[in-house]
């Protein structure tokens, strides 16, 4: 399977949901949770963080984290079905679930490295994020505006400055993550830079 | 477009478990009876109400702990996360409730429960586990003795996820302190009024643990949308968010510097020197970060770490309470009050009224009431936070005077006698919360009429800040309703009218801070009253009026009532300490030298119970009054009881 597989036709646009905005580096996620339960709503008629496309993971005291599907280049989640039942979106560059075809196997969901695909109890079929259409309710309700959904030209901007944060910081580490992460198949579409402001914000107290 | 598939925010059944028979029993929610008492405190007040008539003591088998998440938790209403625990109070020994927020609600109801009530007493420690469908009484010998942390952790161990919601007590609990308190997840929320820990200790339960996989429902989902996005905008210019946003519950002490109501030093001193305190210190020099409860756009949760000297290493959540009740202590160090706030979290205690009965102990001290020989040689002096610490964890383990302190005040105040009850600083037993009401009639009498002993989130008397005199005219009959100082007329109308739209909050689930205060009467009827009864009615397809949503306040406000009525409490207990009548306010600021007028108070009281048509005089709901909010049975059991008036 070519690196594009999940990718759909030619000059669909390619969208980011962003975590944390690092030129806003005051939006920081409260851990309230509200993108779940919107999420849920949105995609199931009913409020349920278990059915949740979005998940707020609580790291530590002080440290809570949403993370989302990274709308990867070549998906773990495709490659894992049995069914084929992930498929490419007809419009967005992403893939979706295509729940026809959906079993309930669960391959996907422990072979998403980033454990983001999510598991309908009741219907018994997978769930992914689909970016709502392009209109996500993640980003409509964040309270804390945490998350944003950027074309093309706001990720470049995004990018730039993460890149400029990340060269004046010397983080060396994040450097090489962000030159190591084109090594690997699975690239990271949406950039999770939650951690490192929040682990700044508790070794410098004060935010 | 998405259809709503579930109808309703309810679960559905009503859980009960007996710990001494171990039986299990579900029943269906009536939604005839959801619809009229709404939920959380309305459906905790009516249960207790129901089922735990005079001759029960606090202590029994046979008093309830009845735990009741509001009727939108579990649902993205903002703010929506509290949870009512209802029980007979140890430390009044009237109608007792605890609010708090945490996860756990949420997934009682998601797991099928709107209401989960605890009967009888197990004969050995366990803890209660609920799988959805699945109920069972577990053994808790092993959590027996360990903190609010620890219980937490090991029990997300044993149950092998993080998705569960836990309660727990901590040693204060298990050791039946009457200023014990329930928490839960940890220390993310707190029961803590009325002694409640204490009831939960007496039946052996330990810790609940909760998993819950259904869905909460809704009926409209787009009316709930244009709700949401009308409540962003209004707190969005609501000028109350900002430094709530910024400095969390810690901003209330330039409230209390601009009025000079502060009560340090159990509430003698209006002004102290709080600068070491200054909010922008908590959040300059200790807060970790800004965090919420869930759905809460607010966002004042706290969390604080001392990095440096003898607390190092201390992480723990801190309200504003703690620093007020530290003051009330003399103890003025910031690093004392996190620790402080540790202490009471990990043992289990409420630190309004672990603070306030320290400081009666301090004054004591101080009188030669209570001398080192009853401290063991602990010097227990305004403003010595070694000895709060240590008198703090003797009260949580019962050693020593700390036993007699876990009482509470004023039982403590009674068995130390030689007139020690006149600085034991409560109401009904239950110990002053909040600032100094001196100078300010109308809540020194909103603390009076609190159903549950004094306390400051049983009304709203601040309201009396943001009215204009017209205002005043238009909704509590007299522009004198907003005159702080002088003002009479207007006040009990003011006030009762306060206390049923703080109930709304309770019955729903909703955060007060998020929906009870603002910079305006107009943001405040909008988020509380409007924007809380679309988002009912959103979620439960239901229409009912913001007048009915009041109403259902003060019905939930009057079974209380009626609780403590049965309990033979008529007007003489709706009464504030004497000291803030007969002695001034010290200390300078700009309450400097003020006391509360007795005979203000009476009129507003008097005004008060004619506005919420009880008796002038005796201060007992009218048969009518009850009648009028379909409390008929009620009506009759007081009538046999001879306890109408």
């Amino acid at each position: 399977m070519s690196a594009t597989a999940g990718v759909a036709k030619k000059g669909a646009k390619r969208r980011v949901l962003y975590v944390s905005l690092p030129d806003q580096p005051d939006r920081i996620c409260s851990g309230c949770e509200t993108c779940q339960l919107m999420c849920s709503l949105e995609k199931t008629g009913a409020f349920n963080p278990k059915k949740s496309r979005v998940k707020v993971l609580p790291l530590a005291v002080g440290i809570t984290i949403p993370i989302t599907c990274q709308q990867c280049e070549d998906p773990a989640c495709q490659k894992a079905c049995p069914e084929k039942a992930i498929v490419p979106h007809p419009k967005l560059n992403l893939v979706v679930v295509d729940e026809k075809k959906c079993t309930g196997c669960l391959a996907c969901v422990g072979a998403c490295p980033y454990g983001i695909m999510a598991y309908d109890p009741e219907k018994k079929k997978a769930l992914k994020c689909d970016l709502c259409e392009g209109n996500p309710a993640c980003v409509q309700f964040c309270p804390s505006k945490v998350l944003e959904l950027a074309g093309p030209q706001r990720s470049a901007e995004i990018n730039r400055r993460r890149f400029a944060a990340i060269l004046a910081n010397e983080d060396t580490a994040a450097r090489n993550n962000l030159a190591g992460a084109e090594q690997i198949k699975t690239l990271p579409r949406t950039l999770t830079l939650l951690a490192a402001q929040a682990s700044k914000a508790i070794t410098e107290g004060g935010r | 477009m998405i259809m709503a598939r579930k109808k309703g925010s309810y679960a559905g059944k009503i859980l009960r478990v007996d710990l001494s028979s171990g039986k299990i029993e579900k029943q269906d929610l009536d939604l005839d009876f959801a619809h009229k008492y709404i939920g959380g405190r309305g459906f905790g007040s009516r249960v207790l109400y129901n089922e735990v008539p005079p001759e029960v003591g606090p202590l029994d088998p046979e008093n309830r702990l009845i735990f009741s998440p509001g009727a939108l938790f579990g649902t993205a209403v903002p703010a929506a996360s509290r949870t009512t625990a209802t029980a007979k109070s140890p430390v009044t020994e009237m109608f007792g409730d605890g609010h708090s927020s945490g996860h756990w609600g949420s997934l009682l109801k998601s797991a099928g429960y709107d209401q989960l009530i605890i009967q009888g007493a197990a004969e050995k420690p366990v803890y209660l586990w609920i799988d959805n469908d699945r109920v069972e009484i577990r053994d808790a010998k092993h959590l027996w003795g360990k903190s609010n942390m620890e219980t937490n952790e090991s029990l997300l161990e044993t149950h092998g996820s993080r998705e569960i919601g836990t309660l727990s007590i901590g040693p204060a609990g298990e050791k039946k302190v009457r200023l014990a308190c329930i928490f839960s997840d940890g220390i993310m929320g707190t029961f803590a009024r009325t002694g409640i820990g204490a009831v939960m200790g007496s039946k052996n339960l330990k810790a609940v643990a909760t998993r819950g996989t259904g869905d909460v429902g809704i009926v409209d989902i787009e009316a709930f949308k244009r709700a949401y996005q009308d409540y962003l905008q209004v707190i969005a210019v609501d000028p109350y968010v900002p430094p709530a946003t910024k400095y969390g519950t810690c901003r209330f002490m330039y409230h209390r510097v601009k009025f000079g109501i502060h009560g340090a030093n159990n509430w003698r001193l209006g002004d102290f020197d709080w600068k070491p305190l200054d909010p922008e210190v908590f959040r300059s020099d200790y807060q970790i970060k800004a965090s919420a409860c869930p759905m809460c756009p607010v966002r004042c949760r706290r969390e604080y770490r001392i990095s440096t000297g003898k607390y190092a290493g201390t992480v723990t959540k801190l309200e504003w309470e703690t620093i007020a009740r530290c003051m009330t202590c003399g103890v003025n160090d910031p690093e004392a009050v996190i620790y402080f706030s540790h202490l009471c979290n990990q043992y289990g205690l409420d630190v309004e009224g672990v603070g306030d009965t320290i400081a009666f102990a301090m004054e004591c001290f101080e009188k030669g009431l209570i001398s080192e020989r009853e401290t063991e040689g602990l010097r227990l002096a305004f403003g010595n936070s070694d000895a709060l610490m240590e008198i703090t964890r003797k009260i949580a383990y019962r050693e020593g005077l700390g036993d007699l302190l876990a009482e509470g005040s004023l039982r403590a105040a009674r068995a130390i006698g030689k007139g020690a009850e006149k600085y034991a600083m409560q109401v009904k037993g239950s110990e002053m919360s909040a600032a100094d009401p001196r100078g300010m009639p109308v809540r020194a009498v909103s603390y009076a009429t609190s159903t549950r002993g004094s306390d400051h989130l049983r009304s709203n008397p601040y309201v009396e800040e943001l009215i204009t005199p017209d205002e005043g005219l238009q909704h509590f009959g007299s522009k004198e309703a907003a005159d702080i100082f002088q003002g009479l007329k207007g006040k009990g109308k003011l006030l009762a009218w306060s206390e049923n739209f703080v109930t709304i909050g309770d019955l729903l689930g909703l955060c007060k801070f998020a929906y009870y205060r603002s910079a305006t009467f107009g943001y405040l009827r909008r988020k509380g009253v409007e924007l809380a009864t679309r988002f009912y009615n959103a979620c439960n397809g239901t229409r009912l009026s913001e007048e009915e949503m009041l109403q259902a306040g003060e019905r939930a406000f009057n079974m209380e009532k009626a609780f403590n009525v049965r309990e033979g409490a008529g007007r003489e207990k709706d009464i504030i300490p004497e000291r803030f009548f007969k002695e001034a306010l010290a200390g300078g600021g700009p309450s400097n030298g003020a006391v509360v007028d007795r005979e203000k108070f009476d009129l507003i009281l008097d005004e008060y119970y004619g506005s919420r048509g009880w008796n002038e005089k005796t201060g007992l709901p009218k048969k009518e009054t009850l009648k009028k909010l379909g409390l008929a049975d009620i009506a009759d059991d007081l009538q046999k009881r001879n306890r109408l008036g």
